[in-house]
Order: structure tokens, then C-alpha cells, then sequence
């Protein structure tokens, strides 16, 4: 166990010695800056008004001066229809609207999450084919240590670098958040417009749902990289094959929807919050179990694919 | 000969071999060697050297007979085996990215029991104190091949393999290095394997020699043996009257004589020699000089393998 322990550590140091990993770190940073300067500034108005006593009313006054608005000018219509019906949520629902603040601002920033995917595609698809390039692998690999323990620390290496970059895009979304907007307490409620309509949700387990439901992605396909990685031994080839698939899956999905196996492609099934909030899945028939079984299958093979050509592929040439 | 019997063997070649595809790469070899001696593994380019050491440090799968590692089998016993050898297997390759004492450092931190006293012993030991803080892509190759060597001598290892040891070092690089590997077999009781294509760099540091040609052991040799008696020598002998001498010699010799341009040569035993002397000398022909070609191991070498060909 110590000797697991060990190989994770000299593979995080491996991969923070490298200046690309901590542009990933920088790059994160700006855009969380960026982000939370930009909705600060070019922001709706509305989000940010304070609601006194009378809200009830003050929400009343907006709906009327916003329809009028729409009476005048018809390009102005969706954002008002969409600003009028939230107000009318708030009163029928007895719910004070509550300026943005950081927490609302943590759970916008989920969409980077694809960002860490990216990143970590990366750096799994590196991970195992950089010791082929620095030649490293034939030293690594005349330890008394097993070929599968290696492996498994390269793995979990790249999983906890994923959970690192995923902590450090809360903390920061959530410390440029509560700077630039404060905060409405400890763990505030939230109003979002989701598929069936306008819906009240505490803010925490909004953002843990929202950012747990992108892991898969990220974690499937960071594990295929992985694969590719290990089979191929080429960082070029899983970063592009990787990339490709996680941009195309949903087209391919789409593109194929026609035909009943296409529930068993891998995208169908990677956005687990189709079965959430009573929308409906892409290919009727589906459910959260099937995904969850198609998923592991996946996750299966990708595993016994690097597994068996890292363990049992000869280590010659160069 | 005897004083090797009580050495005990420390790597056992059992019939190795390795097939790529359908085509033999490594035909069957058997040898052994034994701790405390420095063995070179001499072949020219490939005659399958690096095969062998990738199948000796389970790098590759051995596609029939075994290598027994103080007596464990690197294929049924990797772990066993494996711990008691280090090496460098081609070029000493570094993180480039970390200095040598962290390259080294992620070494360490793969076996049980290397201290941070034991890492600073090995730096020193190869000369490398200086420099050990700077990132390994700074390095000459000289430096890399130093920490290729520290790296493989970390943990301890009964066995050191090095593919190529003084590839890139200067001369006096060379020396220490060759030194070094001397003491490591004579006072810690190492057994070193070095492949090398450089004769003359394996002859001064070796003990014994296998010599490998397209995947098969041609012949191990002794460099330190005690000279062979009935070996037969190059001798050259600068006579005249050169006829004469030429007759008389072409009457008494079975293996018979070479005219050169004033010399006569043939092919003797050292013995044989002062008699043939005398004998010249009373059939009143004048000796002006007497030479006796060394064969070097670099005759011996190109007379196994004789053209560098590759299958």
C-alpha cells in the first residue's frame, strides 16, 4: 500500500514539475476572473436588484413595464417573456427574488467543467505514452513493483488530478464570486428555469449535482484517453481521439438516434441529468439504470484494454 | 578455472530465446554468470545484445527457456528476481524535466529501504555532486550516463547491467567509470554484465567475454586466462640469406612458411620458437630480428564473428 502510495506521489511530482500543468491551473483562474468580471459588469440589471418589503409589488411594476416594452420594440421579446414569467414564479410561489451572489455564480461556472475534461484528457493521454517518449518506461519498469500497481498508480494519478483541478475551480469560482457579488448565507436557495418549468433548490446540492453529473464525462473520457494512451503509446493520438469523441458525441448520437443500438453508444449515455428533473432521456426507453450499467461496461473495458496491453506488451525499440 | 567453481552464479541464461513474428531473434542461449566478476556481452550491432538484456530484465516476454536471477525466475518470480539487479538498458534516459538527485529520488521512493545518506553515497560514488541539483535536460551524455549508473546502483543490487557504459564518456570518464565497475565486482562481490562493441573498453574490464552473433553465443572467452601453451603464434623472422632459410624451415615445419620481403612467418607454438632460433643459427643463416604477433582479443573477435552481417 505504501508502495501505491509511493508511485501516485513521484507521478504527481512528475506532473507538476511540468509548466504546462500549471498554465491548466492559470488558465482555469483567468477565466473564473474573467467570468466574474464580465457578468459584473455587462450583467443584466435585474439580477443584481435589491427587492425591499414590497417586492411583491416591485416584481408587479417590472412585469407591467416589461410588457409594455415588448408592445414597442417585438425584438425584446424572449428575455422579457422569460424575465416576466420568473417574477410571476417568485409571486405565485411567495418566494423573494434574491440578488445573484457568489453561490449562483459556483453553479454557472459548472459549464467549466468541460475545461477540466479537457485538461485531464490531456493529461491522461500523456501519462503512460511520455515514459515511451523519455524512454523513462524501461526504468519504471525494472522495479519489483508489478506492471498492474504501475498502471493503477498512473490511473488513480490522473483521477486525482482531475479532482484537484475540479476543487480549484470551486474555490476559486466561489472566492472570485463572493468578492465580486457576496454571498445570500450559507447555503442560500436558488431559483433556476429548467425544462418543466421554474424550480426552488438549495444552492449546494444544485452545484453538487451539476458538477457531480459532468464527472462522467470527464471521467469516461479521460479513462478512453487513458486507454488509447496505453495501447497506442502515442499522447497525440488519445488527445485528438479523445477530444474528437467528447465534442462529436452528442452529434454522433444525434446523427444516429434513428437506430435502436444507438442507446448503447457510450454518449447517450454520458449525461446522467437527462433522468433528472422529470425531462426526458435522447432515445426513448432509456433509463438511469441502463445508463449506469452501459457506463460501467464501458468503463470496464477501457480498464482491461490499457490493463492488458500495458502489462502484457513487450517494452522494445524505441 | 577453479577459483570461479566457488563463486556462486548470480544470472543462469537457461536456453533462452526469442521469437518475433516467425523470425528467431535470440536462438537458444546458455551461460551463466557468476558474482564478483564483470562479464562483457560483445557483439556487434544487431547480434541481439539489447534483446537479451530486455529479456534478462523482463522488459520483453521470453518466447522459450528462462533467466534465473540468483536462482528466482524473472518470469514466474519477476518481483524476486527483478530486486536483485539493476541496470541501464540502452541509453540512460532521464525525466529531463527534474534535477538528477529528483530523478533519483523517484527511484528510491520504488524499493524499500533507500535513505536519503545512501542516495548522497551514490552521487559521490559516480562524481556527480555537482551537478546533481540541475535538471537532468541539461545534461551531457556523459553526466546521464553517471546517473544512469547511480540509479541502477540505488537499492544495492547483486547484478548490475549496463548497456554501453562508456557511450559518451570521455577518456578519463571512461577510466573511472572502468575502475569503478572493478571495484564493484572485486570488494562488493557485484556480478556486472557491460555489452559493449568496443573491444578494447570491454578488454580492460571484463573477466570473461561471451561473444553473441545474430543470436547466438559464439564462444566465451577468458581475458585474464593464463596464456595458451598450445596456441599457435604469428612469428616473424628477419633471416638472410631468405631462401635458404626459407628452404630449410619449409623442410622441417608441418604448418610451412610465408616469404615477405625479408621476413619469413609462421605459424608456431611459443615453445617451439628458441629451438627454430638455433636451428637457423647452425645452418649459418643470420637472425636480424625476431617478432611474435600478439592476437589480440580484437583478432579473436573478428575471427569469430568475421563480417559484421545481420540476418
Amino acid at each position: 500500500m505504501s508502495n501505491l502510495l509511493n508511485l501516485i506521489w513521484n507521478e504527481q511530482i512528475k506532473l507538476y514539475a511540468k509548466k504546462a500543468t500549471w498554465v491548466m491551473f492559470a488558465a482555469l483562474l483567468i477565466v473564473a476572473i474573467g467570468g466574474g468580471i464580465i457578468t459584473k459588469f455587462f450583467g443584466t440589471e435585474s439580477d443584481f436588484k435589491e427587492y425591499g418589503d414590497d417586492w411583491q409589488a416591485e416584481l408587479q411594476a417590472e412585469n407591467a413595464q416589461l410588457t409594455a416594452e415588448m408592445e414597442e420594440e417585438e425584438f425584446a421579446g424572449f428575455m422579457n417573456e422569460m424575465t416576466i414569467a420568473e417574477n410571476i414564479y417568485h409571486i405565485e410561489n411567495d418566494i423573494k427574488p434574491q440578488p445573484y451572489d457568489g453561490w449562483e455564480y459556483v453553479l454557472e461556472n459548472s459549464f467549466l467543467t468541460s475545461v477540466i475534461s479537457l485538461f485531464t484528457i490531456i493529461v491522461a493521454a500523456g501519462i503512460i505514452s511520455s515514459e515511451f517518449k523519455w524512454g523513462t518506461i524501461k526504468l519504471l519498469l525494472i522495479r519489483p513493483i508489478s506492471r498492474t500497481k504501475i498502471l493503477l498508480s498512473k490511473y488513480l494519478s490522473v483521477l486525482i488530478f482531475a479532482f484537484t483541478l475540479l476543487v480549484f475551480l470551486l474555490a476559486s469560482s466561489w472566492l472570485v464570486g463572493a468578492v465580486l457579488f457576496g454571498l445570500n448565507g450559507l447555503n442560500p436557495m436558488v431559483v433556476q428555469d429548467l425544462m418543466p418549468g421554474y424550480v426552488q433548490n438549495d444552492v449546494i446540492g444544485e452545484i453538487v449535482k451539476s458538477y457531480g453529473f459532468s464527472l462522467v464525462t470527464l471521467v469516461m473520457m479521460a479513462t478512453f484517453a487513458f486507454m488509447i494512451s496505453a495501447i497506442f503509446r502515442s499522447s497525440g493520438m488519445a488527445i485528438g481521439l479523445a477530444i474528437f469523441l467528447m465534442m462529436a458525441g452528442n452529434a454522433i448520437v444525434a446523427f444516429l438516434s434513428q437506430y435502436a443500438w444507438s442507446k448503447y453508444i457510450l454518449f447517450a449515455n454520458t449525461n446522467l441529468a437527462q433522468y433528472t428533473n422529470g425531462m426526458e432521456p435522447v432515445i426513448p426507453g432509456m433509463s438511469m439504470t441502463f445508463s449506469i450499467i452501459v457506463l460501467l461496461v464501458y468503463f470496464v473495458i477501457f480498464i482491461a484494454a490499457s490493463w492488458a496491453a500495458f502489462t502484457k506488451r513487450d517494452v522494445a525499440g524505441n | 578455472m577453479e577459483v570461479y567453481i566457488l563463486s556462486k552464479t548470480a544470472m543462469q541464461l537457461v536456453n533462452l530465446k526469442k521469437t518475433i513474428g516467425s523470425k528467431p531473434i535470440i536462438k537458444g542461449l546458455d551461460f551463466e554468470i557468476r558474482a564478483g566478476e564483470v562479464f562483457g556481452f560483445l557483439g556487434p550491432n544487431g547480434a541481439g545484445k539489447t534483446t537479451t538484456i530486455r529479456m534478462m530484465v523482463g522488459l520483453i516476454d521470453i518466447t522459450e527457456g528462462d533467466v534465473l536471477i540468483e536462482g528466482k525466475s524473472i518470469k514466474r518470480d519477476f518481483k524476486g528476481a527483478i530486486q536483485h539487479v539493476g541496470a541501464i538498458v540502452e541509453n540512460p534516459e532521464m525525466y529531463p524535466f527534474l534535477s538528477g538527485w529528483k530523478n533519483l529520488k523517484q527511484y528510491a521512493r520504488m524499493v524499500e529501504g533507500v535513505s536519503e545518506d545512501r542516495i548522497k553515497e551514490v552521487v559521490s560514488l559516480v562524481g556527480l555532486q555537482k551537478a546533481i541539483h540541475e535538471k537532468a535536460g541539461r545534461y551531457s551524455l556523459g553526466m546521464r550516463q553517471r546517473l544512469g549508473i547511480a540509479q541502477a546502483l540505488l537499492h544495492g543490487p547483486s547484478i548490475l547491467i549496463l548497456d554501453e557504459p562508456t557511450n559518451g564518456l570521455d577518456p578519463s570518464g571512461i577510466r573511472e567509470i572502468r575502475k569503478y565497475i572493478r571495484n564493484l565486482a572485486e570488494k562488493e562481490n557485484v556480478a556486472v554484465i557491460v555489452s559493449s562493441h568496443l573491444l578494447t573498453e570491454i578488454e580492460l574490464m571484463c573477466d570473461r567475454i561471451g561473444v553473441i552473433k545474430n543470436g547466438e553465443l559464439i564462444a566465451i572467452e577468458e581475458v585474464r586466462s593464463v596464456e595458451n601453451k598450445e596456441a599457435l603464434k604469428e612469428v616473424y623472422i628477419e633471416v638472410e640469406p631468405l631462401e635458404t632459410a626459407r628452404a630449410y624451415l619449409d623442410n622441417h615445419l608441418s604448418n610451412g612458411v610465408g616469404v615477405g620481403n625479408k621476413e619469413l612467418s609462421m605459424s608456431v607454438k611459443r615453445e617451439e620458437i628458441p629451438q627454430i632460433l638455433k636451428n637457423l643459427i647452425e645452418q649459418g643463416i643470420n637472425i636480424y630480428g625476431v617478432r611474435v604477433l600478439q592476437a589480440t582479443l580484437e583478432d579473436k573477435f573478428f575471427d569469430l564473428i568475421g563480417e559484421n552481417s545481420i540476418e
